[in-house]
């Protein structure tokens, strides 16, 4: 295995792994991983989804043990375990009613005697941290008020008072704006001038190059490359992400799928709406078309306004050439659009109501008699069609959809999708969080609904998922970048992903406006 | 963040995954056949061990007259009410201020129709009633409003507006007692149909309307998606600010017909009427099953909560507890049927015990 050359003679180490391992179940993800990053050192740690990043960073925080292997974070010579390592964390997790000052204290405050906190030391020792990143005015004001950046470096420094010997940041650039990411890498810049350690989880590529000195890159639960970042170009770590192996196969059961000829069922163009703008995007009839992008680059919002879960700001979608009823989510599926929600524990399926009722929620007055009351026959007649269908597994119509495995609720939720007969289906990471099986089975099954002549457009980041598309829209920062062809690879995907580089970081004007 | 998110998700399954292509789980078949719902498996003994003490402790328990003049005539003000409750709770939210208009509503009508001489308006009960409803209908929309519209919290809300009402009917009445009401205000207390009282009907024939309501119509089905999931109702295309808004309307309304049926039986409004009676109403919802959180139980349950409740108070009464020590022995044994309930509920429903 590629070991470190950042490892020069004389160089202080801050954290040393050494063939670490750890297993779940019969999944392996991490295999005898080894890693030394020096003090003061910035190393970028990168992999695609599933490489074991998140296994990494758990045992460097100390939340997962290892199978075998050791981990030491070295403070002046000795040995203190893992307690030496402070994560921030993508997601938020500061009070927002509470001020700066409060945050960075939490759960330690500094207390008198008589079990008080001492406020003034509170107020001294959050100001002190801020003063090293410019924002000592911010200690007295609620995080709520704050901005992005500012909640970032909030964050940072109530991990920093903690005394760690490492920083852990994962993705902290999610919900930034560009100007406010390069004031970030020039906050951490001047931090890893005061000597602190960092460790930057990403999946932008380019940021790394501005952050960061070093990079090792996972696959598979394996370190696949280590390597001082001067010695690299983004194309060289998109080709260590994906792998020889992955990058030169291409030709999918797809590949030799004729160009479909029908003119588009879905028009959309000019479409802006918060993180996208100006977007032209067309789905023929039998089209299967990939959407894609790095976290906050807009395909997850175009695909809202799609689906009529957001307004758009301008523009306009049409569906067999009349406007679709944008921002009005029962509109747009009389209209004929099909979609599954993004999040499926979130906004997916009710737990309580059954697998029949859940798959049927969209279309419920179809089932009605004279009466005006539900014909439950005819519904989980109705659901049994749909359940063969998607094979879904469930004991029969009845059963309450929180008692399925998450690969079977997923179908559910799937199978809402095409019950109103839609042409144009909208999934939105269709297999997250379901084992292989059922992630094959429902790829047959929007093979068999593309085949039928419905349009299909799959919102993802999954490479899987985007294997079987016919073609892929690429986005990057809200516009459409590049439109990938059959055949693709992962590799293209991957370097698609990141935009042209070269160009970006003045395409957008500093202070765009930014949702979250 | 995922405060909507399942309590329960299934397991993510790395172990369930190779079962699942060929043979069916074992807990599938285990409960495949699992028609009865567990809160009723579970209240019915509670209901049948209390008419058994019932009995023995009293001689005049269990006699026609006792059973339907005074657990069931009694229980149907309670019965509405929660009927009222629990549609608001299965839709996700929850309303504190109908006990208020349990008292306002008939006040209104009171103060409308009374003579002149008795300090009314002497209208003709008609346009009492034409008045009066648009009065509730009002207070229906304008939580509904706050509620669905402003997203403001049920809460604080309904409570403001229970204050309100409350002061409403002591600023109508002046603080004196209506008793010169129309024969028509108090037919729903003392008419009789087919030899059993009206208030017997009503308690039968709404939870009977509630039931098939909310089990069997796309409105009704909406609401446990609301109360359920808001994010999936709503992403499954259900008006979910509309329907909010009309769940609580119809709150309100049941709310006053209550307080019609409580007037006709007392045949007189008090100033205070209905006053304290909303905690009784969320006691009986939740030992029926009804979820605080919304989504889950039904009308049967909710049924026979009031039911036991009825039960329970109507032993007390006849039983030599001293009446200053009821209300006492009353929230005892609430808490006791809400313990046994979730004991049962515990071994009846595997859901709930962990894996």
């Amino acid at each position: 295995m590629p070991q470190a050359p950042s490892e020069q003679a004389g160089a202080e180490q801050a954290i040393v792994m050494d063939q670490v391992s750890k297993a779940f179940g019969p999944t392996k993800a991490l295999s005898a991983v080894s890693l030394t990053v020096n003090r003061g050192e910035s190393r970028a740690l990168i992999g695609k989804n599933g490489a074991g990043k998140s296994t990494l960073m758990s045992i460097l925080t100390g939340l997962t043990q290892p199978d075998s292997g050791s981990v030491r974070v070295l403070a002046d010579g000795d040995a203190t375990g893992t307690a030496g390592v402070g994560c921030v964390y993508q997601r938020s997790t500061l009070v927002p009613a509470a001020t700066a000052a409060e945050n960075i204290a939490l759960a330690r405050f500094p207390r008198s005697r008589a079990g008080f906190i001492r406020w003034s030391e509170v107020q001294r020792q959050a100001t002190e941290l801020l003063a090293e990143w410019e924002y000592a005015h911010l200690a007295d004001t609620p995080v709520e008020q704050l901005e992005p950046l500012e909640r970032k470096v909030v964050e940072i420094c109530r991990v920093l008072s903690q005394g760690p010997r490492v920083l852990l940041l994962d993705e902290p650039t999610a919900g930034l704006d560009r100007g406010a990411s390069q004031r970030l890498f020039h906050h951490i810049e001047k931090a890893r001038a005061r000597g602190v350690t960092i460790i930057y989880v990403s999946h932008h590529l380019h940021e790394v190059f501005e952050v960061c000195d070093s990079v090792t890159v996972l696959r598979d639960g394996w370190t696949v490359l280590t390597e001082r970042l001067s010695r690299m170009t983004v194309p060289d770590l998109v080709d260590a992400m994906v792998g020889e192996a992955a990058a030169g196969a291409g030709d999918g059961p797809h590949a030799a799928r004729a160009e479909p000829t029908l003119p588009p069922v879905l028009v959309a163009s000019g479409v802006t709406a918060p993180k996208v703008s100006d977007v032209d995007l067309a789905l023929r009839p039998g089209e299967c078309v990939g959407l894609t992008g790095l976290d906050g680059a807009g395909h997850m919002q175009l695909a809202e306004v799609l689906t009529g879960q957001r307004p758009a700001e301008s523009g306009a979608v049409t569906l067999d050439g009349r406007p679709l009823p944008l921002g009005d989510i029962s509109g747009c599926i009389q209209a004929g659009i099909g979609f599954t929600p993004e999040d499926r524990h979130i906004s997916g399926y009710v737990p309580g109501l059954s697998v029949a009722e859940n798959a049927t929620l969209n279309i419920m007055p179809r089932f009605v008699n004279r009466f005006r009351l539900i014909n439950g026959r005819k519904r989980d007649e109705f659901y049994s069609r749909l359940a063969g269908e998607w094979h879904i597994k469930a004991y029969g119509a009845t059963q309450p959809t929180e008692e399925l495995s998450g690969g079977n609720q997923q179908k559910v939720v799937l199978a809402r999708s095409v019950a109103a007969d839609p042409k144009v289906l909208v999934l939105v990471n269709p297999t997250a969080g379901v084992d292989v099986s059922a992630k094959k089975s429902i790829y047959d099954t929007i093979e068999e609904l593309r085949a039928d002549g419905r349009a299909v457009l799959i919102v993802s980041s999954d490479d899987a998922d985007l294997e079987i598309c016919d073609r892929i829209v690429v986005m990057v920062h809200g516009e459409v970048s590049t439109e990938l062809r059959h055949p693709f690879t992962e590799g293209m995907i991957a370097a698609a992903v990141q935009g042209d580089g070269t160009a970006e970081p003045d395409r957008r004007p500093s202070g765009e406006e930014d949702s979250q | 963040m995922s405060a909507l998110s399942p309590k329960k998700p299934a397991p993510e399954s790395v172990a369930a995954a190779p079962s699942s292509p060929s043979s069916p789980s074992p807990p599938a078949t285990r409960r495949a056949r699992r028609s009865v719902d567990p809160v009723v498996l579970t209240l019915l003994p509670i209901i049948i061990l209390a008419v058994i003490v019932g009995a023995v402790v009293s001689p005049a328990f269990l006699t026609t007259t006792n059973i339907i003049d005074n657990i069931i005539t009694t229980s149907a003000v309670l019965g509405v009410l929660v009927i009222a409750e629990s549609l608001i709770l299965i839709g996700g939210y929850f309303d504190l201020s109908l006990e208020a208009t349990v008292g306002f509503a008939p006040m209104l009508l009171a103060v409308l129709v009374s003579g002149v001489a008795d300090s009314g308006f002497g209208l003709p009960f008609w346009a009492g009633l034409l008045i009066m409803i648009p009065a509730v209908l009002l207070i229906g929309l304008a939580n509904g409003l706050m509620i669905a519209k402003l997203r403001l919290n049920a809460f604080i809300v309904t409570l403001a507006m229970l204050i309100l009402l409350q002061g409403l009917t002591i600023g109508l009445s002046g603080g004196q007692t209506y008793a010169m009401l129309p024969d028509a205000m108090t037919y729903l207390g003392d008419g009789v149909i087919l030899g059993l009282p009206v208030q017997a009907w009503i308690f039968v024939l709404a939870f009977a309307g509630a039931y098939v309501f909310m089990k069997l119509t796309p409105t009704g089905r909406s609401i446990y998606a609301m109360g359920g999931n808001l994010e999936a109702a709503r992403a499954a295309g259900i008006k979910t600010t509309r329907l909010t808004i009309g769940v609580i309307v119809a709150g309100s309304l049941l709310a006053a017909l209550a307080g019609l049926m409580l007037t006709g039986r007392i045949a007189s409004v008090t100033a205070n009427q209905g006053n304290g009676l909303i905690f009784t109403v969320f006691a009986a919802a939740v030992i029926g099953g009804i979820s605080l959180n919304g989504g889950r139980g039904n009308l049967i349950g909710a049924a026979l909560g009031v039911i036991l409740l009825g039960v329970i108070q109507n032993i007390l009464t006849l039983s030599n507890v001293p009446s200053f020590w009821i209300n006492a022995a009353y929230g005892a044994i609430i808490l006791a049927a809400l313990l046994v309930g979730w004991v049962s509920t515990q071994r009846f429903s595997g859901r709930r015990t962990p894996a």
